[in-house]
């Protein structure tokens, strides 16, 4: 039996050009960190003093008040309408277009990077600008809300779903292809069953999103729990703001959990 | 089964095809014929082309040269509607089986119908009751009816490669294409596959080329042997005629580093075994 042989690996040095890289990085990650700190004003004594402030507030928001729950039950129901109808929307849309968007399936390179470009302004614009925007075209209320996260959301789903079709297995569509099938046949029958488990996924996981997107749009005017959590908060009515917090966050906690039944069952 | 296989009556005609990536010649200059009713095995190591071959013989790749007639039409000057009309006549079956995993073994055998059906039909999975009959009865012919409602990735390697068969049969296809069918699968269950693959051959008279990198295989099953390598068709004969210096044609030092592995020159490292 030979004896094991020695090996040889190349030599590494603390000053090798990738050493010299690594160092560079370092330091530029920490320049990076120290200007975000000084941009974003962080100030640990500010938040010092102002915590009293909030312990103050708290011990006057108990108990919270509940003269008017039915109207705040009713803009919580506004909010979980308006996700739900933003999303539906946004799932609609983004089925039509995202077979447009994949870099393995789109019918022509010519509609390919239009379509990329679209979702990426419809993804890089939220929910909450969009809605300051259509409250101005389509006046306060929770449509405005529905049209603002409708766009965002299809931008963002869209692309999602891209991403998941794209990560498809060429095998079985080749196959169904070579049973002479046309395009709209191959993405029916063999893609659609193969990515369906991954677009229910997202489209779950944006619909949860967007209910907790949602509570804020009453702040700009769009409808939902989000007009009293502000309504509340401009008359430092604490009891008020209290309690909708309270709905908030019992409403936040039960889609959660419907969610993840949800998925549960379909995935 | 004669050798001479008179053009005319040929399923599958390549002529000259030739097929290059990066300036490398993948498939070089290849003519063959199969003919109706005849099991031909392409032989071949890794890397001779075979898959390259196929994929261009089945129009899922363009080629760089050369032609391919199937059932009389010339299928790369053909696009859109002639196209998917002409793929109908060509049964591909894939190493890895292709089959959609979330659809039913019945469904999957239906998919051969979707040359013949009306898109609308297959948006809402309503296939005429006489298509539903055809696939029943190809899946009954490979020994699979009582799995017809099961879901495809439930089912094993070889019944998995068998409804891919029973696809191809339901899309009454003049010719079959089997790329490497065998390989996935442990030696019992690819002998019953390679001989379902003779029966479709001998008794419905379909035309069949199979790729296979066991020559013991290829001896046993098939009509006629074809060999590459390097890209090149360097073996046409009858398998009778196949001797040890065909084999060593095609095999001898074709894969360096297999060699090595067997000629070690380090011991094992203490502790692996």
């Amino acid at each position: 039996m030979k004896s094991a042989p020695i090996y040889q690996e190349p030599a590494t040095s603390w000053r090798g050009p990738r050493q010299r890289r690594r160092l560079a990085v370092v330091l530029l990650v920490l320049l990076f960190y120290g200007v975000s700190l000084h941009l974003a004003q962080v100030s640990p004594q500010k938040l010092l003093t102002g915590l009293p402030k909030m312990a103050g507030w708290m011990m006057k928001a108990w108990p919270p008040s509940t003269n008017e729950l039915d109207i705040l039950l009713l803009r919580a129901a506004e909010t979980v309408a308006m996700a739900a109808i933003g999303t539906t929307l946004a799932t609609i849309l983004a089925l039509f277009v995202c077979i447009f968007a994949t870099r393995n399936l789109t019918p022509s390179r010519l509609l390919f990077y239009p379509m990329r470009w679209l979702l990426n302004i419809l993804r890089g614009v939220d929910s909450f600008v969009f809605a300051l925007l259509f409250v101005a075209a389509v006046g306060l209320g929770p449509f405005a809300g529905v049209l603002g996260v409708g766009l965002h959301t299809w931008g963002s789903m869209a692309k999602l779903y891209a991403e998941a079709i794209e990560t498809v297995e060429p095998g079985p569509l080749e196959a169904v292809t070579m049973a002479g099938a046309t395009r709209p046949q191959v993405v029916s029958y063999a893609l659609l069953p193969d990515v369906l488990p991954s677009l229910a996924s997202v489209t779950l996981f944006f619909w949860e999103f967007n209910i907790r997107a949602s509570t804020v749009l009453g702040v700009v005017g769009a409808g939902g729990i989000g007009q009293e959590l502000k309504n509340s908060m401009d008359l430092l009515d604490f009891p008020r703001l209290f309690t909708v917090l309270l709905i908030i966050l019992v409403m936040v906690t039960a889609i959660d959990q419907l969610s993840a039944w949800l998925r549960g069952r379909l995935v | 089964m004669s050798m001479g296989t008179d053009v005319a009556a040929a399923q599958l005609q390549v002529l000259n095809l030739s097929k290059h990536y990066h300036g490398v010649a993948v498939v070089d200059n290849v003519s063959l014929t199969v003919a109706p009713g005849e099991f031909v095995a392409l032989l071949g190591p890794s890397g001779a082309g075979k898959t390259t071959l196929f994929r261009c013989v089945a129009a899922l790749t363009p080629l760089d040269g050369g032609t391919v007639v199937v059932n009389r039409r010339e299928l790369h000057t053909l696009r859109g509607a002639q196209l998917c009309a002409a793929r109908r006549d060509i049964g591909v079956i894939f190493q890895q089986f292709n089959l959609v995993r979330r659809l039913t073994a019945l469904h999957n055998v239906l998919a051969g119908r979707l040359g013949y059906v009306p898109t609308w039909r297959v948006l809402l999975r309503r296939f005429p009751a006489a298509d539903r009959q055809l696939a029943l009865a190809c899946l009954d012919w490979v020994g699979l009816l009582g799995h017809a409602y099961q879901r495809a990735d439930r089912l094993s390697g070889g019944q998995q490669q068998r409804v891919a068969i029973a696809r191809v049969l339901a899309q009454q296809s003049r010719f079959i294409l089997a790329d490497e069918p065998v390989a996935s699968l442990d030696p019992e269950t690819a002998e019953s596959v390679l001989d379902t693959l003779r029966s479709i051959a001998r008794e419905r008279g379909i035309a069949v080329l199979c790729s296979l990198h066991q020559v013991d295989l290829a001896t046993r099953f098939a009509d006629r042997i074809l060999g590459m390598r390097q890209g090149r068709l360097l073996l046409d004969l009858p398998t009778a005629q196949l001797s040890a210096v065909h084999r060593n044609l095609l095999y001898a030092a074709a894969a360096p580093e297999a060699q090595s592995m067997q000629q070690r020159s380090t011991p094992m490292p203490f502790g692996v075994l």
